[in-house]
């Protein structure tokens, strides 16, 4: 594998959380932080710079993950997937995030998508099929030269 | 003596109608109201006027013998009515109007008034003259329906704002169900995953991982529901895809090979996830069995809607089941979780020697199975 990614985890279920951490940590990668609301976890972009960072969301105490990911657009540099229950809510252009993946995931989907991403942000395009249950806004398919369909 | 009143003022008239003129006396003694009034003398004063214009509004001929005709108005007379009468006379055309005028007892009335100029040869205006009907109970009668109509409207724009906004609570409502729903499995998943990582004993172990795969394949239910905005039907085929490839991956195995055959076929929503488990049951165990020591191949999936039925089959080019037969004697966990699951879909399932590999068959009736094109 190349170069661990640096990931940041923004997720409000502690449990989902640890599920994800292992996942990630399982796959080689780095986590850098994780936080359960929004402003928390816009800090720690501003912090931590990841070139990941995975949100839900609807974050704690009401807050949403859409600031994360407006924020991870406003850095610059970081890519933005939200992990979310409710996609349908999301306009076509996922409010700035690069993709969504739906949950529930199943472990080895996960593990896809990683395998996925790492390959988006590493040696664009990745040369395996958009994995199941993820959905890529337009502007991330041109940035990772995706072949439309 | 009105009558005889009536008369002489017929006498006084300048015009050339005269006293013993049928007309004139037709006018005297119809039921139906009736004035002239002078437009060369100073504003234009009544000099004509019958009984029954007397007896429709109240008042005595003297008292208003020689006014104008705007003591028939009061305070809800449209103003707008008043000056197309006045344009109307002004422009020396006729006119009818219905409008709103009072009697001497202040009682408002509808008048349909109309108004026709009278003029000699050399078309100088000489009197107006106008007739006038109480038409009080007709015009009640258009603004009550008019007033029901407006307050029907009314209600019916009121009703379907709040039929809207049920509705749109009410899918609030299950997008948010849904959400916990998903949220609630990935959290099951999540513990069983963590807990499986801690097992260290390999029976234990592949125990909980089987788990692990029943409850993402109830996961995977449940993210292919309502993305069509359908709550009622779901997607077998797409549903197949997911589970199956999610299987593969789970095993690490890229030298199997995935196929898919599958026609669209939609199920009623409350069968989907006893059919997932069914076949989450099935893959597990053909690819637990037929690929064995690294033996590459191929799995191919086909769901081939029928007219009775849709059968979903399963089949792959591995080393096959040595142990077909005695599979009935087996009484593992997953293969009663098959049994039990098939009874409550009412489905039959086959497994046979496919030569090379294993088929199986999962044969649903057709009152749980609804191709889409029905729809």
């Amino acid at each position: 594998m190349s170069e661990p990614l640096r990931v940041l985890l923004v997720e409000d279920e502690a449990l989902i959380l640890m599920q994800l951490e292992m996942l990630l940590e399982d796959a080689g990668h780095l986590i850098v932080g994780t936080a359960v609301r929004a402003e928390e976890g816009v800090a720690l972009l501003r912090e931590t710079r990841p070139d990941l960072v995975f949100v839900d969301l609807r974050l704690a105490d009401g807050s949403s993950g859409v600031a994360v990911a407006q924020a991870a657009l406003g850095i610059g540099g970081i890519t933005c997937v939200f992990i979310t229950a409710n996609s349908r809510q999301l306009t076509g252009d996922l409010e700035g995030a690069a993709a969504v993946i739906a949950k529930p995931f199943s472990g080895s989907a996960l593990e896809d998508t990683l395998a996925f991403l790492e390959q988006a942000l590493r040696r664009p395009p990745p040369d395996m099929a958009v994995p199941h249950g993820m959905r890529i806004a337009p502007i991330a398919r041109a940035n990772w030269a995706l072949i439309e369909g | 003596m009105e009558r005889d009143d009536a008369w002489r003022q017929t006498d006084r008239l300048q015009a050339e109608t005269g006293k013993g003129d049928p007309f004139a006396a037709a006018v005297r003694g119809t039921r139906m109201p009736m004035i002239i009034t002078d437009p060369r003398q100073a504003d234009n004063p009544i000099v004509y006027v019958n009984d029954a214009f007397l007896s429709l509004t109240g008042y005595d001929r003297d008292e208003i013998m020689g006014q104008n005709c705007r003591f028939l108005q009061g305070p809800e007379t449209d103003k707008g009515a008043v000056r197309q009468i006045r344009e109307a006379t002004e422009a020396k055309r006729d006119i009818a109007i219905d409008v709103l005028n009072y009697r001497k007892d202040g009682t408002p009335f509808w008048n349909a008034l109309y108004i026709s100029p009278v003029s000699n040869e050399a078309g100088e205006v000489l009197y107006y003259f106008a007739s006038q009907v109480d038409v009080t109970d007709r015009i009640d009668a258009h603004l009550k329906t008019w007033s029901e109509k407006e307050h029907f409207e009314r209600e019916v724009a009121k009703r379907t704002r709040e039929l809207s906004e049920a509705l749109a609570a009410k899918t609030m409502l299950l997008h948010e169900v849904d959400h916990r729903v998903k949220n609630n499995l990935q959290m099951v998943a999540s513990l069983l995953a963590l807990q499986t990582r801690t097992i260290t004993d390999p029976t234990a172990r592949a125990t909980m991982e089987d788990m692990l795969k029943r409850v993402e394949a109830l996961g995977t239910v449940h993210r292919r529901l309502y993305q069509s905005n359908d709550v009622e039907r779901f997607d077998v085929t797409e549903f197949v895809r997911d589970l199956t490839s999610d299987l593969v991956r789970g095993l690490g195995r890229n030298d199997i090979r995935l196929h898919f055959d599958v026609e669209a076929v939609e199920v009623p929503v409350a069968k989907a996830p006893p059919i997932a488990l069914v076949l989450n049951e099935i893959v597990t165990n053909v690819l637990r069995h037929a690929f064995p020591d690294g033996r590459p191949g191929r799995l191919s999936i086909a769901v081939i809607p029928g007219e009775t039925s849709i059968v979903i089959e399963v089949k792959d080019d591995g080393v096959g089941m040595p142990d077909l037969d005695q599979r009935s004697g087996q009484r593992s966990f997953g293969k009663r979780l098959i049994e039990t699951l098939a009874r409550q879909l009412n489905a039959s399932i086959t497994w046979r020697a496919a030569d090379p590999g294993t088929a199986v068959h999962v044969r649903l009736p057709r009152e749980s199975a609804v191709r889409s094109e029905t729809r």
